[in-house]
């Protein structure tokens, strides 16, 4: 289980032009790319063996297969597949995505204020709908995205300023074409915008909301809401879901226990830059035990896995020991912490923080996730690869900040903290905390969650602290707990966040921005509201360049400040391949490109 | 006949229980003063050996401070760190590693102790238990009585309910409940707090209709009796009656479906734990244990067996000792 | 005869209806999530939130939630569809009936085959060391729970790393018709252990039944009569002595087959008890009334099957 939140899936957002610069790499053999992935086997990514079937081992299910309301990590991984959105990543580049759909690069005004694509001609849906792809699929995937029967996740957030759109999701009896979407010819898409943002517009282009939907085929399916498109999803990809060949009712998945992918017998290779070796591949959902799915994956044949990161640390010492092949690692791009709620007696006082954080070990916070092998210590909020993380000190931190420099806990330093603390009126004695309160801590019931919860506890109730601990799904934990300010969550052990796109201000905005703070749905968890540090992070939000990264070294060096979590480790993602499987990960989110992965 | 046996959680992996029909009659027929009861039990050497082990136990749940001190462990809630590798696995290995001084049984996946955390683990267990079986034994019995012995609506009422209840998937109505419960800041308006308290009540919840029936059919003989006759002739209230002449004529069952119901909830409150709805952290329960163990058995396998032995242990002394008490009571079912 | 089964078949019904309004009420009253905020996702706009609220008819009383529930499920046999995944809560419970069957009537073989003859002999042999030893052995079965049963089980026997690498204990259940080598490989030691406990009470309670029919008038008049032992025993005690058994095995069954979440969730069987466990900690309740819906239909149908069977079985029940 991942714990970070809801899983944004956003790059390249403000690095959109390095979009604009990025060459298209149709024909996948092409080797060229940039920062080429390496698959652990040693091979570049784009070079395999044609055929053969592969079996995925999945813990869950995607959420959806209709593109419009894919939201998390595994649907956007099996809409990689069977999907086609105008622009995507291939797993030589997770930063700069290439024309998919999109026969080159978007075409911007000048005002900034209109987008033109251009489709590739002979891209052709699966069966049951086989005609060519046009670009009214594309303008009715986004208009449908903002419909009460679809609620597209994307809709609203990245496509408000299309023209046309409503501005809150309407049924889709009452949903009139948007004047901003026009279709000249069939493979030209204009968008409009009411302000001049088609930068950014142009690099959301790579959220599956474009893939493309066939109003024709799909009307009578959102007819019914919420839609009915989950069941009956119009392909694009190299693969398919295994469908009704006559209706088009999905029958090879069925929920929390598989996923049947073929090929797209409609799908011509020249129209796209995906390899698609293998001609099945299984998802087979349900492994909850990752310890089985893992060790199954090390001893098989023809398997991968897993779908939720990172596999259980007794499976990734004896992959790092003696399967080191087999094991795909990619520099995570997040950073966890224990986040303590400012709002909040004690923590609502800085010293007391403070004290927590130099009396904690945080190496054995790290070592419930793995250990070292796994990523360093988190010394502030900017993970490592992120513009602003060398600005920020790199591996060493803010040196001079004393209660972060101790990761295995300075008892003596914590004492002085206790000590500042106790002036400022907190119970303290003799270096430990002394207030009779119990505080809610809510955790994860899933390991390695829950590891870390049990070490965060111990190591709180070891500096005089009295907790009450309470164990619940993570789903629960963000709906429920820590999103949820008014519930009034002490400690968040189990929190962290991991890039949107490759900029500091994805990180540290939605987690330490006091004006970020949502009665729901809320990411900032410590409920930071610091006025300097708002500010900073509105002033700094229109830089760009140099000047960018070190204003968010400064914004996080504030934070870290301001004690407001205890930061334990910028983890990397590791992903396991069976010995006979040649598995390419895809930088983009840090799991196995389907559509890029052979059989040795 | 065993119907303790039938250790289960119905509605999940375990048998059904055994409703004990033409046995409960017999068993009427053959009550024998209690004196007589406790010769034949005393006789019974297997039964004896489990009510020690028993005893031992509660003691050792009371004491588990101080037999973990002068075991020279440390406390559950201690991590030992350096009983754990660079992965944070604990290691098995000759003069260290999770068998290091002090850990008899070696450390969890944390570094905690795991000998002291199932000590205390028996806590839980016994007092879930316990407490569990005491309140759907006093419903139970009252409610059997009750139905028993009026008779008419009020049973036909009271058995409906029972025949719903049989006709449940009650583990998962459990779990259902447990985790309702267990999120949060409980369920009811916050009236039941997560903790044990949530186990007790959906344990206690499932299991009294087992008691009820049984008692009820007991009631129901008993009724016919002599005894009662005349009570009623002299003019004894029903209330009188059934506290009086009725409930002492039924301790003896009483007691030998109690025992039996002790293992059934233990092995429920630990199957809601291993679930993840049983009681809350850090307090160590077998059942939850056992659940974490899951990722590491393989590497570390003391840390899932001490905790299932300990479960297995408990569970079959009161399963036999339960049997002694049902063979005491009824000798024909015996040679 | 029809009469009965008939008035069977009502109070059925009857007690379906009740189950499924009591798991609405409890899991209305006892929310763990706000469905309508689980759907919505990450679009957390109050709006939307309203709306879907509207669509799933949240907003509504609950009793008229529970009609339009009972709706459907009367008039389409429709169950509702998943508050996360919008799949139709029939279609995943149909697709994971398969596994539940397996596992369980796999198991049924078993216990029957290892149960009943233990138990036969354990009475013929009443007090004997073999009986004693069964017996203890049966109550060791039964104390040991499932779930622990099956990680020693795959500690022994998992061919990756056990001490005994035989059994594929890697979760590779697939559907008989898909493979059925595998199909058979992964279920063997899933079964063994979910018969165990089953295996030992019923060897306990074929024990005590046959005891008590040994005992019989007619048993002894057999035996007067000069019949040969292996006859009294088989004909006339065994007989009468599994009848009870039926009703228990029936009612087991049932109940086994509304899944097995201990047994499911230790050995990875993609089951209806695992469905309804994930369902119940993701708040999911058109998934958790199902589940509870198909196990107590389960329960409620074996238990009608086995009432009915007995009535031919045994002429003195009246109906």
């Amino acid at each position: 289980m991942r714990p970070i939140p809801l899983r944004r899936l956003l790059p390249a957002l403000i690095a959109s032009s390095a979009l604009v610069a990025a060459g298209c790499g149709s024909g996948g053999g092409s080797s060229s790319g940039a920062g080429g992935s390496e698959a652990p086997g040693g091979a570049k990514a784009g070079q395999g063996r044609q055929g053969g079937e592969l079996t995925d081992l999945w813990a869950s299910d995607v959420d959806h297969l209709d593109p419009g309301q894919a939201y998390y990590q595994s649907s956007i991984n099996i809409e990689r597949a069977v999907n086609r959105a105008l622009y995507s990543f291939s797993p030589k580049d997770g930063t700069n995505a290439i024309p998919d759909l999109a026969d080159g690069q978007p075409e911007i005004s000048q005002d900034s204020k209109t987008i033109t694509v251009h489709l590739r001609k002979g891209v052709r849906y699966a069966p049951p709908v086989n005609r060519e792809v046009k670009a009214q699929d594309v303008k009715y995937a986004i208009e449908r995205s903002f419909t009460t029967n679809v609620t597209g996740p994307y809709a609203g957030v990245y496509f408000a300023e299309v023209e046309g759109a409503p501005a809150k999701p309407v049924a889709i009896s009452a949903l009139k074409p948007f004047s901003g979407l026009q279709t000249p010819d069939d493979y030209t898409l204009v968008i409009k915008l009411t302000k001049p943002v088609a930068q950014r517009v142009a690099a959301a282009l790579v959220m599956p909301i474009t893939v493309p939907v066939p109003e024709d085929y799909a009307r009578k399916f959102d007819a019914k809401s919420p839609t009915d498109y989950d069941q009956y999803t119009a392909f694009s990809g190299p693969y398919m879901v295994v469908n009704d060949p006559k209706t088009g009712e999905v029958t090879g998945h069925q929920q929390q226990q598989k996923i049947e992918l073929v090929r797209n017998p409609n799908w011509v290779k020249s129209t796209d830059y995906r390899p698609a070796f293998l001609d099945k591949i299984h998802i087979q959902e349900g492994n909850t035990d990752q310890v089985v799915a893992a060790r199954r994956t090390l001893s098989g044949d023809g398997l991968i896995c897993c779908d939720s990161g990172q596999p259980p640390t007794t499976i990734l010492r004896q992959a790092l020991t003696r399967n080191k092949n087999q094991l795909g690692q990619t520099p995570g791009g997040g950073t966890r912490w224990v986040a303590m709620n400012t709002k909040i007696k004690p923590f609502d006082n800085l010293n007391l923080r403070k004290a927590v954080i130099a009396g904690f070990n945080r190496n054995e916070l790290r070592r419930t996730r793995g250990g070292k092998i796994v990523g360093p210590i988190a010394q502030g909020y900017i993970p490592p690869g992120l513009p602003g993380f060398d600005e920020s000190g790199g591996l060493e931190g803010f040196t001079d900040l004393d209660w972060m420099q101790n990761p295995d806990g300075d008892p003596a330093l914590a004492k002085k903290y206790f000590d500042a603390a106790g002036k400022d009126g907190v119970p303290v004695s003799n270096g430990r905390y002394a207030g009779s309160q119990k505080l809610l801590m809510i955790t994860t019931n899933a390991q390695p969650g829950l590891k870390t919860a049990q070490v965060a506890a111990s190591e709180f109730e070891r500096l005089g602290f009295k907790l009450d601990v309470r164990k619940v799904p993570q789903d629960v934990l963000y709906t429920k707990f820590c999103g949820v300010p008014k519930a009034e969550v002490a400690i968040c052990p189990n929190v962290g966040w991991q890039k949107d796109f490759y900029d500091a201000q994805a990180m540290l905005q939605p987690t330490f921005d006091g004006n970020a703070i949502l009665p729901s749905n809320n990411s900032n968890w410590s409920q930071l509201d610091d006025k300097k540090i708002n500010d900073g992070i509105a002033a700094a939000t229109t830089l760009g360049g140099a000047e960018r990264d070190k204003a968010f070294a400064d914004i996080n060096r504030q934070i870290v400040e301001q004690a407001p979590a205890i930061p334990f480790i910028w983890d990397d993602q590791f992903q396991l391949e069976a010995s006979n499987v040649q598995a390419v990960t895809n930088p983009y989110d840090g799991i196995w490109d389907l559509a890029f992965t052979s059989l040795k | 006949m065993s119907i303790g046996a039938a250790n289960l959680l119905r509605g999940g992996d375990g048998p059904a229980e055994i409703e004990p029909t033409d046995a409960a009659e017999a068993r009427i027929a053959a009550r024998s003063p209690l004196e007589l009861f406790l010769r034949r039990l005393r006789r019974d050497k297997v039964a004896m050996t489990a009510l020690v082990f028993i005893v031992a136990l509660v003691l050792v749940a009371i004491l588990a401070p101080l037999i973990v001190k002068l075991v020279g462990a440390p406390g559950p809630q201690t991590r030992d760190p350096s009983t754990l590798d660079d992965f944070g696995i604990p290691v098995s290995g000759r003069g260290g590693g999770a068998f290091a001084s002090g850990h008899p049984f070696g450390t969890d996946d944390i570094g905690r102790d795991v000998f002291s955390r199932t000590l205390y683990g028996a806590r839980v267990s016994l007092e879930v238990a316990f407490i569990a079986t005491t309140a759907s034994v006093v419903v139970g019995v009252v409610l059997g009585m009750v139905a028993g012995y009026f008779r008419g609506w009020v049973d036909t009422l009271l058995s409906r309910i029972m025949d719903v209840q049989l006709a449940f998937p009650v583990l998962i109505l459990a779990i259902g409940l447990g985790a309702a419960c267990s999120l949060g800041n409980g369920c009811f308006g916050g009236l039941l707090k997560p903790g044990k308290a949530v186990v007790i009540l959906v344990i206690a919840l499932a299991q009294w209709p087992y008691m009820a029936r049984i008692i009820r059919g007991q009631t129901l003989s008993l009724r016919e009796k002599e005894f009662i006759e005349a009570a009623r002739s002299i003019g004894a209230s029903d209330r009188r009656i059934i506290f009086r002449e009725i409930l002492p004529n039924l301790i003896a069952p009483i007691i030998v479906y109690s025992t039996v119901l002790i293992p059934t909830n233990i092995l429920f409150e630990a199957a809601l734990s291993f679930l993840g709805v049983g009681v809350q952290e850090p307090t160590p329960s077998w059942g939850a244990m056992i659940s974490e163990a899951t990722d590491v058995f393989d590497v570390a396998w003391w840390f899932m067996l001490f905790p299932g032995l300990a479960l297995l242990f408990t569970v079959l002394a009161f399963n036999l000792v339960g049997d002694g008490l049902q063979d005491a009571l009824n000798p024909r079912g015996k040679k | 005869m029809l009469a009965y089964i008939l008035r069977r078949l009502l109070w059925s019904v009857f007690l379906l209806l009740v189950v499924s309004f009591l798991v609405f009420l409890i899991f209305y009253l006892l929310p763990s999530a706000d469905p309508a905020k689980i759907r919505a996702g990450r679009v957390q706009d109050p709006d939307v939130i309203a709306a879907i609220t509207r669509q799933l008819h949240l907003d509504r009383p609950w009793y008229e939630q529970y009609l339009f529930y009972l709706k459907d499920l009367v008039l389409h046999f429709d169950f509702g569809r998943s508050y996360l995944t919008n799949t139709s809560v029939r279609s995943e419970i149909f697709g994971r009936l398969p596994a539940t069957i397996s596992l369980a009537l796999g198991a049924a073989v078993i216990w029957l085959l290892v149960g009943l003859p233990i138990g036969v002999v354990s009475a013929v042999k009443r007090g004997t060391l073999w009986d004693r030893l069964a017996m203890g052995g049966a109550l060791v079965a039964i104390s040991a729970p499932v779930y622990w049963l099956g990680l020693v089980s795959i500690f022994i026997f998992s061919s990756d790393f056990g001490l005994i690498p035989i059994f594929d204990t890697n979760g590779n259940y697939t559907d008989i018709w898909n493979d059925p080598g595998q199909w058979l490989s992964s279920l063997v030691l899933p079964w063994l252990v979910l018969a165990t406990s089953f295996a030992a009470i019923y060897a306990r309670f074929m024990r005590s039944n046959l005891v008590e029919v040994l005992d019989e008038d007619y048993i002894r008049t057999a035996r007067a009569k000069g019949l040969r032992e292996r006859r009294v025993i088989f004909r006339h005690g065994v007989r009468s002595a599994i009848t009870p058994i039926v009703t228990i095995f029936g009612l087991d069954l049932g109940i086994l087959f509304g899944g097995a979440i201990l047994t499911e969730s230790v050995f990875n069987i993609p089951g209806i008890g695992r469905a309804a466990f994930s369902a119940i900690q993701k708040a999911d309740m058109p998934i958790i009334q199902g589940t509870v819906l198909i196990g107590a239909m389960g329960i409620i149908l074996l238990n009608l099957l086995v009432d009915v069977l007995y009535a031919f079985l045994d002429p003195r029940v009246r109906y």
